[in-house]
């Protein structure tokens, strides 16, 4: 095999997605050269792969190129547009508050437009949870550190004494956004929420879920708004399809929540609780849930209705371990929803 | 290097009671013959832990180990000062000194250094395995210092000065994934996922590591193992249970991983208050 062969190799996963740049490809070359050419395929593995999700892309390529060549599926891409330019409106202030109390529903796509503006204002709070680390403060345990370097001042006499404190964090918050076909009037106002909210904090992740879990957390990391809902809906390969409620939240916790990212957390649940599954799968992820979270919020659009009543098998089901149910159908409701949350 | 090829990784390794894969051998040479750190991911309990301490034993080399955490810090990865014996120290200089500038070095000076495992490790160099144990407990802030230290080797301390590696030591980090590492990290590192072993090594695995457990019963427990792992348990067993399983029931006298003698046993395997009924009923 030769040095252009190798290289071309890691042209060919970088088509795949796979973020192997210069000096990755530099490091397979060296660990390719270090080994018997039998191992060529660990070379690759060790140096040019960085993920469990990628071993499948790389396996897929490797044969390709050095044996076997299966063809790469094409998947079908949704697309979203809201490429609608802002109206110059005189009576702003008033339109403004029209939009806020609006149901997300009945917004048309000028008016989501605007919305999109109107929610990057939105900053939640979180609770917050003592961490490890400790700062200065005014009170507390004595900081010894400081203290000392304080005396050198003096004479060595410590006359000022120094104090630190744990410092207090804020909690992490996850979202889980449910953008099946029953959702769909909710769906992208609610992804915007999820763009707007990410940016609070770069520690907070972001999920939405049909039939099937995505981590939508990086498709969302982009400044613009219109951008983060075109890569959300690309990534998303069920959106507006099917809901299996109790599958994608074990999905969840199985591979995200109970490996830590639930733990202590603020979990927010985005969905009308409408899944045809079975309730009791649901009820005991929901328990689940609640004992590994800080607190569990349920938000369903259908509340917003005062005649709404939990009814639906999953959403009875689940309601037991939720701490705030509340609705979150237009943007007034998403705003006291984040002052609320601060203090949970 | 103290190994000439793959294959003589591997061999050590056994005789350490430790089976890899091809791919871990090979990333193990590797990580050696080109000095990168090694990153290994994989379920809990799949034996990355195991990796570096067993290296340590066939280098002959210290196990300097840095369990993270979130909220870790400088202070207690690197170094720190004993402030309470500088304080007392500056105390008892109080009544007259004669050379204020000469004390104050002093006063900074090695007696004074609380060394912590990465400055251990640094000072060690060759001398030792680096474990950087579960980095994705740590935040990010962390993770950015460990990439400045990893790739120099030698760290600055403003007190003292900069002290370097030689030889630069053997380093394998370790994640379980409860969050994505950087990207920059992961292009200075090996990449390495460990799977769950396949029946025929567990089964090697078991009796390596519990020689009280025969042919047959570590084959039986081995194959109920990987069947839990196909259950979608909240905590698939890993290699570590399926040995204290096998140790449990051989204890008790049985002959292979079924009836009763399961059932009763399966805490080892399973500890997981959902899984365990589920896990009850796949049972033969």
């Amino acid at each position: 095999v030769t040095h252009d062969a190798l290289v071309r190799f890691g042209r060919a996963l970088r088509d795949e997605g796979l973020p192997v740049g210069t000096d990755r490809i530099e490091a397979f070359c060296g660990a390719a050269a270090a080994l018997a050419p039998d191992d060529l395929y660990w070379a690759g593995r060790l140096t040019l792969v960085g993920r469990p999700h990628e071993l499948e892309a790389y396996d897929r390529v490797f044969r390709a190129f050095f044996g076997g060549s299966p063809a790469a599926p094409e998947r079908a891409r949704v697309r979203v547009q809201l490429d609608v330019a802002l109206e110059e409106d005189a009576g702003l202030a008033s339109r403004t508050e029209l939009l806020r109390q609006k149901d997300f529903a009945s917004l048309s796509p000028e008016e989501l437009a605007e919305l999109a503006a109107l929610m990057e204002r939105v900053r939640l709070g979180v609770p917050r949870r003592r961490s490890r680390r400790r700062a200065p403060a005014r009170g507390g345990d004595a900081d010894l550190r400081r203290t000392l370097r304080r005396s050198l001042r003096t004479g060595g006499e410590p006359v000022e004494r120094l104090f630190r404190e744990r410092r207090r964090r804020p909690r992490r918050l996850v979202l889980v956004l449910d953008v099946s076909g029953s959702m769909a009037d909710y769906s992208r106002a609610l992804v915007l929420f999820a763009h707007a909210a990410l940016r609070g904090d770069r520690r907070w992740e972001a999920f939405c879920f049909g039939t099937r879990l995505t981590r939508v957390t990086r498709s969302l990391a982009t400044r613009d708004p219109d951008e983060a809902l075109r890569r959300t809906a690309a990534e998303v390969a069920d959106w507006e399809g099917g809901t299996r409620i109790g599958e994608s939240l074990q999905r969840f916790l199985d591979d995200h929540g109970h490996r830590g990212l639930a733990r202590g957390a603020v979990v927010v649940i985005c969905s009308d609780g409408l899944d045809v599954g079975d309730p009791e799968l649901l009820r005991a992820q929901a328990a689940r849930l609640s004992r590994l979270a800080h607190a569990v919020v349920w938000l369903n659009p259908l509340k917003g209705d005062p005649r709404y009543e939990p009814l639906a098998r999953g959403m009875a089901a689940a309601l037991p371990y939720i701490d705030v149910f509340v609705s979150g159908h237009n943007l007034a409701s998403l705003e006291a929803f984040g002052t609320e949350l601060a203090r949970l | 290097v103290p190994f000439g090829s793959v294959d003589e990784v591997e061999q050590a390794l056994r005789r350490e009671s430790y089976l890899p894969d091809r791919g871990l051998a090979t990333a193990v040479y590797l990580a050696l013959k080109l000095q990168r750190p090694l990153l290994l991911e994989g379920e809990a309990g799949v034996g990355k832990t195991e990796v570096a301490k067993t290296l340590a034993r066939i280098l002959e080399a210290e196990l300097v180990r840095l369990q993270c955490y979130e909220g870790i810090d400088v202070a207690q990865a690197l170094y720190e000062w004993d402030y309470a014996r500088q304080l007392l120290y500056v105390r008892s200089l109080q009544a007259g000194e004669l050379d204020p500038t000469e004390r104050m070095r002093e006063l900074y000076g090695p007696e004074f250094l609380l060394e912590r495992p990465l400055l251990r490790a640094i000072r060690a160099g060759a001398g030792a395995v680096l474990l950087i144990d579960e980095l994705d407990r740590a935040d990010d802030e962390f993770e950015a210092f460990l990439l400045e230290l990893l790739g120099e080797f030698a760290v600055t301390l403003p007190e003292i000065g900069t002290i370097a590696a030689v030889d630069p030591p053997a380093v394998i980090v370790t994640s379980n994934r409860t969050r994505e590492l950087h990207d920059a990290l992961k292009r200075r590192c090996l990449y390495h996922w460990i799977d769950f072993p396949e029946l025929e090594r567990e089964v090697a695995i078991v009796r390596t590591r519990a020689p009280e457990v025969d042919e047959r019963l570590a084959f039986s427990v081995a194959r109920a193992v990987g069947e839990l792992r196909a259950l979608d348990l909240v905590k698939p067993p890993g290699v570590a249970e399926a040995i204290d399983w096998a140790r449990a029931l051989a204890a008790l006298g049985a002959d292979e991983a079924v009836g009763d003698a399961a059932r009763t046993t399966l805490g080892w395997a399973v500890k997981n208050h959902e899984d365990l009924e589920r896990a009850a009923e796949s049972l033969r």
